[in-house]
């Protein structure tokens, strides 16, 4: 208590000494008044009062009062709602509690030029941030998720994996509105991967192609857009549960809703090893650019289904990605500084943001519906899992379950829409690859 | 070169947009194909290739040893049984419990730092 009491006698002190400094700033200034430069000679005369006086002033130019901006106030806030939707409502907070507590230590005001903040060379957010610029981080997130991953139900029912290429709608229509709104050709790529409703994969993409280093045709630079795309694709992705469920209503119609789907057959242990190999090869021949990410996602599965290394995969699923996610939530955080965060293509990116997980969620949607024309009894399927196509894992596959247990108590499509959602992560990944390799 | 670089952005964005998604959808039927039809044909064909070497291994004639009766497996499945089942003494179920003394020192305590009064 006693202590608490002299840390606000200290806060309220420097709010004090702000109006007296501010005063004293103005009279020095203005030297044309006779009597404020009277104090000022006063002041001048008391040589060790002038010392104090000077350090005091030093020491409030550098605290966080003297040089605070309403934007890095309104971040700060934004950064506490983060936590907030975690701790309340459980939104992925494996991602926002970092990610909001990142958004808070990079919006803390500092004067610039002390390796203090997160874009100054030299500093330890800086090197961290490293991971994020460089594109290190979201393989290795690839590598644990991947160790995570059943792919089971995919064998099981292959045919369920267009539903992931179909969500990828998503990612080129945004690409496309991104044009529209006057972003330049690799930025729009970026923007358009939040569709692919993947935080990895966005990341990976935005620091290759907007990431304000790379230099176009016409000799401008590109605009470093990593972080409100970052907080852009993992904002929305914590608010799948949100967006997704009005969309599925909207689309597809009661009956369809309660469609049963007959339960996958069960997959070999063979099957499951062969799955990560070949997929390797067929969708990185195919695009050859995407190769750290799903090089890495099907390392991570191999290391799961081969039974022999039990322990790196472990370790991958566990500890390692773990110890990226904390990196790599607390410095995208971190990166919205206000000053540079805080802009009308940051705002921009947040439409685009959310129109992006409508048009993948309903791509997905109305393709499920489509492949149902062509699919006979049994084999019909719940046009609702065409929702888990945008990636999400497992966010995206957890609403379809609560949606279709809503229309039906008994239908339990979580195994079915794990299908589409782990489909989604691949594809993604591919159209990232070609957006790379186009936009590159 | 120049006729690329003169294309309006849109219009490579509608480019982009189509050949993506047709990229996309032809790299996932690739696998759907692969693994509807493909694979089974390699499991199959995998299946009939390590078939003739297990029965190849089948043919091998055991020798059966003449003096390893079934009384002897039996009498030894059942020592293990015993063994196994058996593994423990009947313990003492009284249970005595001695407060141990508690092994922290003050000087790194939480609660001194907190609560000290001086």
């Amino acid at each position: 208590m006693k202590k608490l009491f002299i840390i606000f006698g200290v806060l309220s002190f420097l709010f004090l000494m702000r109006p007296i400094i501010a005063n004293t700033m103005q009279s020095q200034n203005s030297a044309n008044s006779q009597t404020i430069s009277l104090q000022k000679t006063s002041i001048d005369q008391n040589s060790e009062d002038h010392g104090a006086y000077n350090g005091l002033l030093k020491f409030y130019h550098y605290t966080g009062f003297a040089n605070a901006t309403s934007g890095n106030l309104l971040m700060i806030l934004i950064g506490i709602i983060f936590i907030y939707l975690a701790i309340k409502f459980d939104y992925e907070p494996l991602l926002l509690i970092p990610i909001g507590t990142g958004i808070i230590i990079g919006n803390i005001p500092f004067v610039a030029g002390n390796q203090t903040g997160i874009y100054e060379t030299g500093s330890v957010l800086n090197y961290l941030y490293f991971g994020v610029v460089k594109g290190v981080y979201p393989p290795l997130i690839f590598l644990g998720i991947g160790a995570m991953t059943d792919f089971s139900s995919l064998i099981a029912n292959p045919k369920l994996m267009l539903l992931g290429a179909a969500a990828q709608i998503g990612v080129f229509g945004t690409f496309l509105g991104a044009l529209y709104l006057g972003f330049r050709l690799p930025e729009a790529g970026a923007i358009g991967i939040i569709g692919g409703a993947d935080g990895p994969t966005a990341i990976f993409l935005s620091s290759k192609l907007a990431n304000g280093v790379n230099v176009l045709a016409d000799g401008t630079t590109v605009k470093n857009l990593i972080g409100p795309i970052a907080i852009a694709a993992y904002s929305y992705m914590a608010l799948v549960p949100v967006i997704q469920p009005p969309l599925m209503r909207l689309l597809i119609s009661k009956k369809d809703r309660k469609i049963r789907m007959k339960p996958p057959r069960a997959v070999s242990k063979k099957e499951k090893m062969i799955f990560p190999i070949v997929a390797l090869l067929l969708t990185t021949f195919i695009s050859p650019s995407a190769l750290p990410l799903l090089g890495m996602l099907f390392l991570g599965n191999l290391l799961k289904e081969s039974g022999r290394t039990e322990r790196l995969a472990e370790t991958a699923r566990t500890k390692l990605i773990d110890i990226v996610t904390i990196l790599l939530g607390v410095t995208v955080g971190a990166s919205t500084q206000a000053d540079i965060f805080i802009t009308k293509d940051s705002m921009m990116i947040f439409a685009l943001g959310a129109l992006s997980f409508v048009i993948a969620t309903m791509g997905g949607l109305i393709f499920a519906k489509f492949m149902n024309l062509f699919l006979k009894g049994d084999d019909k399927i719940n046009p609702l899992i065409g929702a888990a196509g945008v990636s999400a894992v497992p966010d995206s596959a957890r609403v379809v379950h609560t949606e279709g247990l809503k229309s039906d108590p008994n239908n339990y499509l979580l195994m079915h829409a794990m299908a589409p959602n782990v489909s989604g992560v691949i594809g993604s990944a591919i159209a990232a690859g070609i957006l790379l390799s186009f936009l590159g | 070169m120049n006729l690329i670089l003169s294309i309006n952005r849109i219009s490579e964005g509608y480019l982009i947009l189509t050949t993506g998604l047709s990229i996309v959808f032809s790299a996932l039927l690739l696998l759907v194909l692969f693994f509807k039809y493909g694979l089974p044909l390699l499991l199959y064909s995998y299946k009939m290739i390590t078939k003739k070497r297990v029965a190849q291994i089948e043919k091998q004639p055991v020798n059966n040893n003449e003096e390893f009766t079934g009384e002897i497996a039996a009498a030894i499945s059942t020592a293990i049984h015993l063994y196994l089942n058996d593994n423990h003494d009947n313990e003492n179920a009284v249970l005595t419990i001695k407060q141990a003394r508690k092994m922290y020192s003050p000087w790194s305590s939480k609660f001194y730092t907190v609560h000290s009064r001086l």
